[in-house]
């Protein structure tokens, strides 16, 4: 047995998360680039993005998940998410007005389409899942606050 | 509308759960769940009967499509109940903190 399954659940959880948490990062992938042809877009596909680093936390303890994912970095995702936004709809000045699609649409129904809407998918599932995930970490280390103080 | 009556009667579920339980977790759950009956209310008030949603496609025509300013309504609205649910849980954490139990009757030290 290694040091890292001396915190967090069982071998059968621990086992099984191992498997299954890339196929959950994939999907939310997955349901992020096609947002402009699909069902689906740059909120469910961050919700999915951090379910997956909720998992391996749930699952390993918050040392194996922290390795994976420090907290500065998550709070650089979620303020990089909402200024690539940003930028995003500002470079429109440069062939218009505000969040013109200045980049080239493409052929429709195609996963390289639609101009900056999956570039702004993108950076909304930055956002929300940085975010959705920094609202467990402080939940989490709350809990620990609260029990190291007894 | 049977379903609608169905709603309010999730929604009255909530209420309940808000005004009768007395454990804080309780009293989250219960307005997580009137929460998601207004949300499902609006999900079915847009609802067309075989109606399907107003995603165009290569290979299919959508005769009867589903109306979609309410499917983005409850979005928002998700994202909103998701903030405030996480708020309600951080002020639950504290509570426990503070006076060492869930029971709201037995918190008697409001002031300060």
């Amino acid at each position: 047995m290694s040091k890292e399954h001396e915190s967090g659940m069982s071998v059968i959880v621990k086992t099984i998360t191992r498997l299954t948490v890339g196929l959950i990062f994939l999907f939310g992938i997955y349901i992020l680039v096609h947002g402009h042809v699909s069902p689906g877009g740059g909120f469910a596909g961050g919700v999915i993005i951090a379910l997956s680093f909720v998992h391996l936390m749930l699952a390993y303890g918050k040392e194996v998940s922290f390795k994976k994912l420090p907290r500065a970095v998550v709070h650089f995702f979620e303020s990089f998410g909402a200024l690539m936004f940003l930028g995003i709809a500002l470079l429109g000045f440069t062939s218009g007005y505000f969040f013109i699609n200045f980049i080239s649409k493409g052929q429709p129904f195609k996963l390289f389409s639609a101009g900056i809407i999956p570039l702004c998918n993108i950076a909304i599932s930055l956002k929300v899942g940085a975010g959705l995930f920094a609202i467990f970490l402080a939940l989490v280390l709350l809990k620990f606050e609260a029990e190291k103080r007894k | 509308m049977s379903v609608y009556l169905l709603c309010l009667v999730l929604f009255c579920v909530g209420l309940y759960c808000i005004l009768r339980k007395r454990n804080v977790i309780k009293i989250i759950v219960g307005v997580v769940i009137a929460e998601y009956a207004v949300n499902l209310f609006l999900a079915l008030v847009a609802y067309r009967f075989e109606g399907r949603a107003p995603i165009f496609s290569p290979d299919q025509k959508i005769l009867n499509m589903v109306d979609a300013l309410p499917q983005a309504l409850v979005l928002t609205a998700i994202v909103i109940s998701l903030a405030t649910t996480a708020l309600l849980v951080g002020i639950a954490m504290r509570i426990y903190e503070k006076y060492g139990t869930f029971d709201i009757t037995k918190i008697k030290e409001l002031k300060g």
